[in-house]
């Protein structure tokens, strides 16, 4: 008798049985960092606008313009309502123990009025604005700063970036990608899927499975699947006739309404409303691409990648984040997670 | 006269080659193969292709060839190297010699610092040694953008050595000269297949 399986198995594991992850950036998934700083308490609260116009000319704190100087303390354990930052350590004068800095020091009586200040004490502030709702909330325990919010990178984060119906496609369009994984399996292929969808007209336009066992090394099925989406659009340097699960789709997204006959000829694809590459697209893979793929997905202007597990070498995620990467002039979204345990379960095998 | 503005680093060639049965190139041999794989990069310029050209070259024979066909096939992983490394599969599959001792003692010749995709291709393959001119500084994957030729953190395939600098200025003025009159994301007609 076969042992009792640890979850369901199958096309009956449904959208509730997983998440989607964002993969942002190194900056916006990083903790903040911190410097330290000299800050006082403001003793005479009549002084403040004062104080702080002449902090202003005289510790400007360049880099740091999403440092709020004041903030406000409401706890009754402090005597003085409001604090202000009067400089970064670094930045200050003659100071060599920073415990025993003086108003003095840092201020100078002879060009600076420090009535209203009192003694000051270290404190740290961060490094840099923040970028993420958490990154904000992690900074706001130390100093206040202000805050630009990316309302779609925070629903993201908190998993409410997509309805119930759009991850109901989603595991659509990913149960295809595994279905044409396993069709490469039986033919001996490592069992690797990815399915490309326009999403302005729910259209897949391919789906592809990894031919590059025995046949030729680099036909990773993303490989594939570009190619795939290039044969659609009257290109493609391949022949998949041997695996029959790897098929295309012509596009049937509509030319821009008279801009066919308006636009000079020699004019782009985009400006003529016909597909070029795979821009605007959605890749569904069943398992993060490596460095390859990932560039390969680059070149071709993708618009998002969605992935059901990571890999060791991966490159939207785990080794490198070639889609957040600066000197490189396309970036593209990608989430992980979707449909996880049943790409999981597709065998692991050396690559 | 191809052999102007010789500026070459030559790294050292390990004895990991050398068990290999490898016998890196001399310098008669870059100017020899380079100079083919300028040829291509002109080729390229002239069907409106980004103007990369690269060789293959296996014991003194070349096995595969390219220049950028991403225009033609619709399709933007077709850099040079891409091309050129389905010939040498093709190559190999049909004289049924194994892949991997043949790419372990092959040397890619290319016009211009292989991009990501195809440094990463590179090691996928086992190249052991490859020649360049000019860096790539859009999309370069031998230290330009990112340095994947040497990352030994890397698990998949293999490392690969660099020889960098081989007619750098001509492969920059052939690139300039390129994104100059042309948009690189407008696709002409097809020239090539008439
Ligand atoms: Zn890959
Ligand atoms: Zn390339």
């Amino acid at each position: 008798m076969e042992p009792l399986p640890k979850r369901r198995k199958g096309m009956d594991e449904g959208v509730d049985s997983w998440e989607v992850h964002p993969i942002l950036s190194d900056e916006q998934s990083h903790d903040i960092k911190l410097v330290e700083a000299f800050a006082a308490p403001i003793i005479n609260k009549k002084e403040t606008s004062r104080l702080l116009k002449d902090l202003a000319t005289t510790y400007p704190l360049p880099g740091l313009q999403h440092i709020k100087r004041v903030r406000a303390r409401k706890s009754d354990k402090h005597p003085h309502p409001l604090e202000v930052v009067i400089c970064l350590v670094d930045g200050a004068p003659e100071v060599k123990d920073s415990k025993e800095v003086s108003l003095t020091t840092l201020l100078p009586s002879e060009s600076f009025n420090s009535s209203g200040l009192g003694e000051p004490f270290t404190v740290k502030i961060p490094a840099h604005p923040s970028l993420t709702r958490p990154q904000f909330e992690q900074a706001s325990v130390h100093w206040p700063t202000t805050f630009h919010e990316d309302k779609q990178v925070t629903a993201a984060l908190r998993g409410q970036l997509f309805t119930a119906a759009q991850k109901a496609k989603m595991h659509k369009y990913m149960m295809t990608a595994i279905r044409a994984a396993k069709a490469g399996q039986e033919q001996g292929m490592v069992p690797v899927g990815a399915v490309m969808v326009d999403p302005a007209s729910d259209q897949i336009l391919a789906t592809a499975h990894d031919c590059a066992r025995g046949t030729h090394p680099l036909l990773h099925a993303v490989m594939v699947c570009i190619d795939l989406v290039a044969h659609g659009q009257g290109g493609g340097a391949y022949d998949f006739d041997p695996f029959p699960a790897c098929q295309f789709t012509v596009p049937d997204r509509q030319p821009v309404e008279g801009s066919s006959d308006s636009v000079a000829p020699g004019s782009t694809q985009e400006q003529r409303g016909e597909p070029y590459l795979c821009t605007g697209y959605d890749l569904y893979v069943t398992r993060e691409p490596c460095i390859m793929c990932a560039m390969s997905l680059l070149h071709s202007r993708i618009g998002r990648v969605f992935y059901g597990t990571t890999t060791r070498d991966g490159a939207l995620g785990t080794r490198y984040k070639i889609h957040t990467q600066k000197e490189l002039n396309h970036h593209f979204e990608v989430y992980r997670g979707v449909t996880q345990h049943l790409c999981e379960d597709l065998a692991e095998e050396p690559h | 006269m191809r052999g102007r503005g010789l500026k070459i680093r030559m790294p050292s060639i390990g004895n990991d080659l050398v068990k290999q049965d490898f016998s890196p190139p001399n310098m008669d041999d870059i100017q020899r193969w380079m100079a083919a794989a300028f040829d291509l990069a002109t080729e390229a310029l002239e069907n409106g292709e980004v103007p990369v050209g690269c060789l293959m070259v296996y014991r003194n024979e070349v096995l595969g060839k390219g220049g950028n066909e991403v225009n033609d096939t619709k399709n933007a992983t077709r850099h040079a190297e891409m091309v050129a490394f389905d010939h040498v599969v093709e190559w190999c599959c049909s004289r049924d010699l194994n892949l991997n001792q043949v790419c372990a003692q092959t040397t890619l010749y290319v016009t211009v610092e292989p991009c990501i995709m195809c440094s990463s291709a590179l090691r996928l393959l086992n190249i052991p040694l490859i020649v360049y001119g000019c860096r790539n500084e859009r999309f370069g994957g031998c230290g330009s953008v990112l340095s994947i030729a040497s990352d030994d953190e890397l698990l998949t395939g293999s490392s690969f050595k660099c020889i960098s600098g081989y007619q750098a200025e001509e492969a920059v003025e052939m690139l300039k000269r390129f994104y100059k009159q042309e948009n690189p994301n407008a696709p002409k007609c097809k020239v090539r297949k008439v």
